[in-house]
């Protein structure tokens, strides 16, 4: 029964605290570039209007694509919120990803099927990472249950601290954000257009917006678990953490999809498998 | 009970030489459908009155079985050897010869030919008697229309297809033969006739390409038969016994033994298509699709997985152990990274299915009641699953002429019904709550404690995603709304509605399928089972409750797609006007561009040619270490 209700929060606060972190976002991207910036509850006000549009489709799989894309990205958060296994939570998710791809591959667009194919690079990019990380949480705990992170009694910060850096990186490719921002871009009038994103439209595009709020949560949430000790000093880590996100996002450049490749491999997982040396080790 | 043995084994050689014999393409239907039907309730019955000790199986007509056996070894590497001369490889003749002059001194000098109990039937051959009897019948009811058509275009004077139907069906009673065996000997010689069989099979087409695709397949797997005999002999020499069962149950018993078990896990390998073995698999798509599926999914590789699972008790907590682990997961890696490169439809599958195997054979090694666990199931699911993207991927090179999955983009339009079973098949390859993924996430689960074998896993876990996603995606396409619906054969579609459901149905029933047959296996299982999810302490999957909620989901988002007529279907952006004529916009001087987009396969870093020497290379290298690990 708890374990419902904590299920249903996760549901119903997802959307809400990942449409507020990309209000947020918007406003301080603003300030940084000494703008004002739009309100809080613009991403709200953005989706409502979507919602509101008339339904266009290249191709009647983008429906099913968007809607199980939205809903996969639901469960994940669900499952999260229920205290579920930590892989299981990465594989579910990983569902919400390859529908997204694939919707975009269904529309016959140059735009989409190329930021398909770099979405499924960033895939290729962030995947390994992630499995490491839920690796170094079985190696510290004994186990892959989320419930078992509560167990501990120092942050698991200090044990996973290159782990946790080489999560960052998935982060920022996870939420689309410069210098990895290739499969879709924040701005349509590139060369990319809106690439992954570009034949999806009103209320669809509305879908996938949400999801992608889920996803937000979702990483984030699993950030929160390096300091599970202390709510205050959680709350410091993930607010830090998006900062400098925001940070990177807003001085750097695009880079191409073999920068990122090579970046990530080797920098990446080379932080991942020296932190998990030393758990080996320890 | 040896009622239906005899018939699971003898049954398909009976048919054999039925189909050889009778040249009228009724019979030879009649024939093939009831085999399938009898053997796949043969194999129930099997399961229905559960697992038995071994047994022995006595005399055949005032004969003793394992001579006939030793008869029917020689005369089997006569045969081979015959082909070694016919097509002139020394390889093929050299790894006989050898065979044979090892095979001779350990029969006449070195066993005591004491009576071996020769079947076995546990778990494990249980499950393996279950994929072959049923998903191998089901690819052989397939091949009927398929060979029909397939000969339709080679304008032949004379069907080959008895020939190839007799070689088809052998195959069944020699995998039925090999997984039941409990005589080493046996399971020898059944390894042998599978080996003969995907031979001949291979090069059923008799094309140049054929020829020399059938002989590197037969001399690679004669290397396989010469390290299985040497291993063999190795295990014999210290535990004096032919007998499994009691090699197993006696585990490992120093060097010597492992190093001969390290052997027979070789020889495994060669079957199982390992790098750098996995040519011969890759060439063995010159033939016919059934043979790739039969190949590819139930049987011949199968064999090797199973052998290398058969004797993991022999070789538990050896170096040997980490050795087959990691080498397997280096294939999984390997072959996945190879994946990425490839367009042609039925190479992706075929990488795919040697990385799917390696990863067996690493859980194999890790040699938990977890990763064992995670073998079997992935056996079960990926057998189910890879069969069907064989099929699927016959069926469409029969309709649009091509197996590359450029020229299937679209597919829907055209043959609703296949893309849409492909696109399921793919899906039950790749996400969760399916069979092969749960699988994974327990083999990810159960090599956590290897920090090689992890980081390879993730690496190739992550490959696997990107071949399986953008072939899924460029299937799917818009049907016209009056368009004539697909016509398929009716045992064509038989084949393909039955995989799929399976595929479907099986996965949501894992827990149960676990608990059953996996479960009993073990003195401490890995999960206990509630409300349709496995739970454990270091991790649970929930298979039902998300297959319902995720299945809800489905069926919610499909009825939302199916109302896509009402939503106003546009052209896609291209940034120019878009012209009248699909697939073109208004460009410069006003006149159609036309446009296309293809999938990256990422040349610079993927290129075939490029890595399979440096896999091949670090393959070897990894095998010797494997083999070294076992003094």
């Amino acid at each position: 029964m708890e374990t419902l209700i904590l299920i249903i929060i996760g549901l119903v606060a997802g959307p809400i605290i990942g449409g507020l972190i990309a209000g947020l976002d918007r406003r301080v991207t603003a300030r940084f570039q000494s703008r004002q910036g739009p309100p809080i509850l613009q991403a709200f006000y953005d989706v409502a209007k979507l919602f509101g549009k008339e339904a266009m489709v290249v191709n009647q799989w983008q429906i099913l694509c968007a809607w199980v894309y939205m809903i996969a990205a639901a469960v994940s958060v669900g499952l999260f919120f229920a205290q579920g296994d930590l892989l299981l939570i990465f594989f579910v998710q990983a569902i919400g990803s390859v529908f997204l791809v694939m919707g975009a591959m269904a529309g016959k667009s140059p735009y989409s099927q190329v930021g398909a194919q770099r979405e499924l690079m960033q895939i290729l990019a962030y995947e390994p990472i992630l499995i490491l990380v839920c690796v170094g949480f079985y190696l510290v705990t004994g186990s892959f249950s989320i419930e078992a992170v509560w167990q501990l009694d120092q942050p698991l910060l200090a044990k996973m601290p290159l782990l946790y850096l080489a999560l960052g990186y998935a982060l920022t490719i996870k939420l689309r954000k410069s210098p990895f921002d290739f499969s879709t871009s924040h701005h349509g009038h590139q060369e990319l257009v809106k690439g992954v994103l570009t034949e999806y439209s009103g209320p669809y595009l509305a879908l996938v917006e949400i999801a992608h709020w889920y996803e937000t949560v979702l990483v984030l949430g699993l950030c929160s678990l390096f300091w599970t000790t202390n709510v205050a000093w959680m709350a410091v880590l993930l607010l830090l953490t998006y900062m400098l996100e925001i940070l990177v996002d807003n001085t750097m450049a695009r880079m191409t999809w073999r920068w990122m490749l090579k970046r990530v491999w080797l920098i990446g997982m080379g932080m991942s498998v020296v932190n998990l040396i030393w758990l080996y080790a320890g | 009970m040896s009622n239906l043995l005899l018939l699971l084994i003898l049954l398909p050689v009976v048919s054999a030489l039925v189909c050889y014999f009778v040249r009228s393409s009724a019979v030879r239907s009649l024939t093939v459908v009831a085999t399938g039907a009898i053997l796949t309730l043969a194999a129930l019955g099997l399961l229905g009155q559960g697992t038995f000790e071994p047994l022995a199986v006595g005399s055949i007509l005032g004969i003793s079985s394992d001579f006939l056996i030793t008869v029917m070894d020689f005369a089997l590497l006569g045969v081979i050897f015959f082909y070694g001369l016919k097509h002139k490889s020394l390889l093929i003749q050299g790894f006989t010869l050898a065979q044979a002059a090892l095979l001779v001194w350990f029969e006449m000098v070195m066993i005591d030919h004491t009576a071996v109990p020769a079947l076995v039937g546990d778990q494990l051959s249980l499950i393996m008697v279950l994929v072959v009897s049923i998903i191998g019948s089901l690819i052989c009811i397939f091949a009927i229309p398929y060979m029909k058509e397939h000969e339709d275009h080679l304008h032949l004077k004379k069907s080959r297809q008895p020939q190839f139907f007799f070689f088809l069906l052998i195959f069944l009673g020699a995998m039925n033969g090999l997984v039941l065996a409990n005589n080493v000997l046996w399971l020898y010689f059944f390894f042998e006739v599978t080996t003969l069989c995907s031979f001949v099979l291979i090069g059923h087409d008799a094309t140049e390409v054929a020829t020399k695709n059938s002989v590197r397949a037969l001399w690679m797997n004669s290397f396989g038969g010469l390290a299985f005999v040497i291993g063999m002999m190795l295990v014999y020499m210290k535990t004096g016994s032919l007998d499994i069962s009691a090699i197993l149950a006696a585990g490992p018993q120093g060097a010597l033994m492992v190093t001969g078990v390290g052997f027979i896990c070789l020889a495994g390998f060669t079957k199982a298509a390992q790098v750098p073995f996995q040519s011969w698999l890759l060439g063995a798509m010159v033939a016919p699709t059934p043979v790739s599926a039969l190949l590819h999914s139930s049987t011949m590789v199968k064999a090797g997985v199973y052998v290398v699972l058969r004797f993991a008790p022999a070789y538990m907590g050896t170096l040997l152990s980490d050795g087959v682990a990691i080498c397997g997961a280096f294939t999984f890696v390997a072959c996945a990274a190879l994946c990425i490169g490839q367009s042609n439809g039925k190479k992706i599958l075929a990488y795919s299915t040697v990385s799917n195997l390696g990863l067996i054979i690493c859980c194999a090694g890790i040699n938990t009641p977890l990763a064992i666990t995670a073998a079997i199931m992935l056996i079960i699911f990926h057998a189910i699953s890879k069969s069907l993207l064989f099929l699927c991927v016959g069926t469409i090179e029969q309709a649009i002429g091509s197996r590359d999955i450029e020229d299937m983009r679209g597919l829907y339009a055209k043959y609703p019904r296949t893309a849409l079973i492909t696109i399921i098949g793919i899906l039950t390859m790749l996400l969760p709550p399916f069979g092969v993924l749960v699988s994974k996430w327990m083999a990810i689960e159960a090599a956590s404690s290897n920090i090689y074998v992890i980081i390879m896993l993730a690496m190739g876990s992550a490959l696997t995603v990107v071949y399986w996603a953008r072939w899924g995606g460029s299937l799917m396409a818009t049907r016209v709304a009056d368009a004539a619906p697909e016509k398929q054969a009716l045992l064509i579609r038989l084949p393909l509605t039955i995989l799929c459901a399976g595929a479907v149905l099986l996965s949501v029933a894992a827990p149960w399928i676990y608990n059953s047959m996996l479960a009993p296996m073990f003195k401490v299982a890995p999960f206990t089972m509630s409300f349709g999810s496995l739970d454990a302490v270091t991790g649970s999957v929930a298979i039902v409750p998300l297959f319902i909620v995720l299945g809800l989901g489905v069926l919610f988002a499909v009825k939302a797609a199916s109302g896509f007529r009402k939503t106003k279907i546009m052209p896609p952006y291209l940034g120019g006007a878009n012209a009248e004529e699909d697939g073109t916009y208004i460009g410069p001087m006003n006149g159609p561009v036309p446009f296309s987009a293809g999938n990256m396969y990422l040349g610079e870093l993927f290129a075939e040619g490029k890595l399979t020497p440096i896999f091949n290379a670090l393959a070897i290298a990894l095998i010797v270490l494997m083999l070294g690990g076992a003094l």
